[in-house]
């Protein structure tokens, strides 16, 4: 007994120094550039709202948070190099959900979805069905009366295999029990290519927001629950009649596995008080983008719902990566 | 087209252009851009993604105008190291190197240099105006081109490819079916399935064009010349004049023409249509001349045409940007990342409700290509000296730069392993008397074929006849078709002659 | 028909070679449908393609004759490649200077008329360019010195 308390003694001696250490770390934290990693190409969708982010963080610690851009294989290269990433709090993960609530679910990871820890939420798109006008059908409803009597005439370009986007539509042809031809896309702005000219004729990204304002394409309805403030007349997904619906495209801050708490809790905050600035408000809202403020335990809760819901619908639908 | 109207948003342009600031940072850009671009292998790309950050700090116009800045300015240097030491830094140059390389062989690289910088000049011009004018109908031009016409411009440009080798078309066939096959390698996108990557992560993502282009062009190139310096030796005697000769001018002037509309109207295609601008523009003035046997080895035209071509694409391609919000290669896409970090959203209200920055960007499109050649000219004297460094020593710079220049941009070492294997596999084709420029536009199409290909045939339900009853894409294979009975006819009847003679 | 060692031989059966290399790697590669061509469509074409074109080119070169193969340059090419491989085994490990003092020598070692003195003036201006430029121009996220290796 009492060499065992000794022991505990000695223990706390030797490792008094490197607590210490840890603690001053997490106080001076950050002392040198931060890296959030992208796992996609420089010019998409994440970086749309990673840069104002990674702006807003550096001016907020004083420190650079720089945006490293890692693409490739769908997104997957970057997760990995961001789970093999030091858990120095030097390191983060700046994705979209698909990398972690579809992939995994489709194909062999390189990395394990639940080892990393949410920081915090990023940004939610605010977007919904568009349709080329030259097709016919000017509402939501229309069109879903339209591909019921048109099975599979219609086509829907997404980002990409296995993305939101592509979700999106295998949701909504599940629920709705219609056939759409999906065409995948290298990005969005490779879809948006082919959706102008109708060659596809539905999407479903923010960048065909300002196609919408400008009156070249038709916006059918908003996924998200509540309404599009420059769109008062669009109804949403639950509004249609379709609830539980939708597949949010949703981005977030990730550590990797074993980052220090009090690191991560620090960012949190710092991210939710960014997220209620007026500012980054409007800047969010011009790119159609809304954050919701929630805490790492919300977000670990999020994930699991979204990750269940995506399992569920690829497994319905029989969904693969052809 | 109210000229009047176009007249006060020019003029409203030129403020924002010409303030003082803006024009520094369109200098700075250019600068740059140059400095990196002459490096081989670091590309606008990662230069820009590097000095992005750099840009929060600028008002939005500065900040673009100067991106944009080191976009030209990178372009125009890939061209300088593909006539000085057959280094082509971006797929834009890689034609370049066919007759630059060898006019700089001459002792003529003053001439390439210069022709290839006025060439990019006019371009840069007359691109300018075409955007002034006609951005929208050029942008609903593009708007027409459709999946299987993309892939009927692509088999096109693919047998451009084999047009302008100079030497067997048999082998010239068979570098292009190679180098598709080599642009196969890695995940395939629709799929996730891996192709011939041997368990290997770092060809997951495939094999980088910089680390083939050095190695096949600039490390074979090595290789071969170590022990044969006579062939790469500038003696001072060679070096003929920096300025090009009347005689250069005169015979430029049409191809400076032809290109910049050729790559002027594909540049607009957000598809891919820029890669195929300067070896489009090289096979039309190969068509059009009355010497195309001498092709490669010298010809100015063969600098001039896709010199215009590239520069012309360059600029056009921001059309497809300024209009739709549609990036159409990873630079623009870099552009749109500027324009959202200032809360500019891309898209076609960017015309209307930013006018000083859409008009303001163009105008400063004409300033960027003014300073690339005020700064460019007087380095061709510098540039054209160094060439007259004894090459064991110019040798052991040349490697040193791409190994460099490939680790840099992935801070990768296995890509600059992959320099040394391409190197040597380069060198196997040089001796087996195979063109590496072939393999290299092969490479660069062969995928985007496949997108293209796979595209179509899901739109079309599985129809292969569409290739065919779309008219855009029936004319450029019909095109295809002919330029190819064109080159294979007469080798066709050289055979049988041969083979009778045998 | 005359079989000599001659450069088309060899090049016909090059391109041979990786085509059906190309066929045998990829026999497993699925072909997908008529609507959706699968992984394998066209990596089949394409060595089929190449295939062909390796024969016609060796039946060529057999019937018709074609020069000779030149010299191989083997010195060069073992230097450069040894130079290219030093540089990126070294560099990461040992830093800048070291990898390219090693490379550069590798590269000067492969032609005959190095003259020492003459490189080693050389090889000093590039060591200062080098380092001078990408590590303080650029910010190059390269170690200079060999760090932290093995003696850290």
């Amino acid at each position: 007994m009492r060499r065992r308390k000794f022991l505990a003694f000695a223990g706390a001696a030797l490792a008094a120094p490197f607590a210490q250490k840890a603690v001053a770390q997490v106080q001076n934290w950050p002392d040198k550039p931060v890296k959030l990693i992208l796992p996609y190409a420089p010019g998409g969708g994440t970086d749309l709202i990673g840069r104002p982010w990674a702006e807003k963080l550096t001016q907020s610690f004083g420190q650079q948070f720089i945006i490293e851009n890692r693409g490739g294989a769908g997104g997957m290269i970057g997760t990995e190099a961001a789970a093999k990433a030091a858990p120095d709090g030097y390191s983060f993960l700046l994705t979209p959900n698909a990398t972690l609530s579809v992939l995994p679910s489709l194909r062999k990871t390189p990395y394990d979805p639940k080892s990393f820890l949410p920081v915090g939420r990023v940004g939610d798109f605010v977007t919904g069905f568009s349709m080329h006008p030259a097709v016919g059908p000017k509402t939501f409803k229309e069109m879903i009366e339209y591909a019921k009597a048109n099975p599979g005439k219609l086509s829907y370009g997404s980002a990409g295999l296995g993305t939101a986007t592509h979700l999106r539509i295998e949701m909504l042809k599940y629920r709705a029990g219609i056939d759409i031809l999906h065409v995948p896309y290298r990005g969005s702005a490779d879809a948006l290519n082919d959706h102008l000219p109708n060659t596809v004729q539905m999407m479903n990204e923010i960048n065909t927001i300002p196609h919408v304002k400008a009156g070249k394409l038709l916006l059918l309805n908003i996924n998200n629950a509540t309404r599009h403030p420059d769109f008062p007349d669009v109804p949403t997904l639950t509004e249609c009649g379709y609830a539980n619906s939708d597949v949010p495209i949703w981005y977030s801050l990730f550590a990797p596995a074993g980052t220090p708490t009090p690191i991560v809790a620090k960012l949190n905050a710092k991210i939710l008080e960014i997220a209620n600035s007026q500012e980054m408000r409007e800047r969010m809202r011009s790119i159609n983008t809304v954050v919701p403020a929630q805490t790492p335990e919300e977000v670990v809760a999020y994930l699991e719902e979204d990750t269940a819901r995506n399992v569920e619908l690829i497994k319905a639908t029989n969904m693969k990566l052809e | 087209m109210e000229i009047a109207g176009l007249l006060a948003n020019l003029g409203l342009g030129f403020a924002v252009a010409v303030s003082l600031q803006n024009l520094l940072w369109c200098l700075a850009g250019a600068v740059i851009g140059t400095c990196i671009g002459v490096l081989p292998g670091v590309g606008p790309v990662a230069t820009m993604a590097l000095l992005l950050p750099v840009t929060y700090l600028l008002p939005a116009e500065g900040a673009l105008i100067m991106l944009a800045g080191i976009y030209y300015g990178a372009q125009y240097g890939g061209s300088t190291t593909a006539i000085l030491v057959n280094l082509p830094g971006e797929s834009s140059s890689v034609v370049t190197t066919l007759d630059g390389y060898q006019m700089a062989r001459q002792g003529r690289a003053g001439p390439a240099l210069a022709i290839a910088a006025l060439g990019s000049f006019f371009a840069g011009c007359v691109a300018t105006v075409a955007i002034a004018l006609a951005a929208p109908p050029l942008t609903r031009l593009a708007q027409q081109f459709t999946p299987p016409d993309y892939f009927s411009l692509m088999t096109l440009g693919l047998v451009f490819a084999i047009v302008l080798a100079r030497g067997s078309v048999l082998k010239a066939f068979g570098m292009v079916f190679l180098g598709m096959l080599l642009g196969l390698i890695g995940t395939d996108v629709n799929t996730g399935n891996l192709r011939y990557t041997f368990g290997i992560s770092d060809l997951f993502d495939g094999i980088g064009f910089v680390p083939l282009a050095m190695g096949v062009f600039g490390v074979a190139e090595i290789i071969a010349n170590l022990t044969n310096p006579e062939r790469a030796e500038l003696a001072s005697s060679k070096l003929s004049g920096l300025l090009p000769t009347r005689e250069d001018m005169r015979r430029s002037i049409a191809p400076i023409l032809r290109g910049t509309a050729l790559g002027g109207l594909l540049g607009i295609l957000p598809g891919g249509g820029a890669i195929l601008a300067s070896f489009s523009a090289y096979t039309l003035e190969k068509k059009f001349s009355r010497t195309p046997e001498k092709f490669g080895t010298g010809m100015i035209e063969g600098v001039a045409a896709p010199e215009s071509a590239n520069n012309a694409a360059a600029q056009t391609s921001f059309i497809p940007m300024l209009t739709l919000g549609i990036p159409s290669n990873a630079v623009m896409a870099m552009m749109i990342g500027g324009m959202m970090i200032h809360g500019i959203v891309p898209g076609p209200q960017v015309m209307e409700q930013r006018p000083g920055l859409f008009w303001g960007m163009i105008v400063s499109m004409w300033f960027g290509n003014l300073m690339l050649i005020v700064l460019n000219l007087p380095l061709i004297g510098i540039w054209v000296r160094l060439l007259l460094v004894p090459y064991r020593l110019l040798a052991i710079a040349i490697l040193f730069f791409c190994c460099i220049g490939v680790y840099s941009l992935n801070n990768s070492a296995n890509e600059v392993l992959m320099i040394a294997v391409f190197g040597l596999f380069g060198y196997l084709l040089m001796k087996l008397d195979f063109e590496p420029a072939p393999l290299l536009l092969g490479f660069l199409l062969g995928p985007m074929m496949e997108v293209y290909m796979r595209r179509t045939m899901l739109l079309s339900r599985g129809d292969p006849w569409v290739f065919l009853q779309r008219p855009l894409s029936l004319c450029f294979l019909l095109l295809a078709a002919l330029l190819l009975a064109f080159v294979v006819l007469p080798n066709v009847r050289k055979a049988r002659e041969a083979a009778f003679h045998e | 028909m005359r079989m000599r060692s001659s450069q088309d031989i060899a090049a016909g059966l090059l391109l041979l070679a990786f085509g059906l290399a190309g066929l045998w790697i990829g026999a497993d590669y699925p072909m997908g449908t008529a609507q959706r061509p699968g992984t394998g469509v066209l990596p089949h074409i394409l060595s089929w393609c190449l295939v062909a074109t390796g024969v016609l080119i060796w039946l060529k070169a057999a019937l018709a004759g074609s020069p000779p193969l030149s010299a191989w340059a083997w010195r060069p090419a073992i230097m450069v490649t040894l130079a290219t491989v030093a540089f990126a085994l070294l560099v990461d490990r040992l830093g800048l200077v070291v990898s390219m003092i090693v490379s550069m020598t590798f590269t000067a070692l492969g032609t005959p008329d190095t003259r020492w003195r003459e490189y080693l003036m050389f090889a000093l201006l590039m060591l200062g360019l080098g380092v001078g430029l990408f590590i303080y121009g650029l910010g190059m996220p390269i170690p200079a010195l060999p760090t932290g290796y093995p003696w850290k």
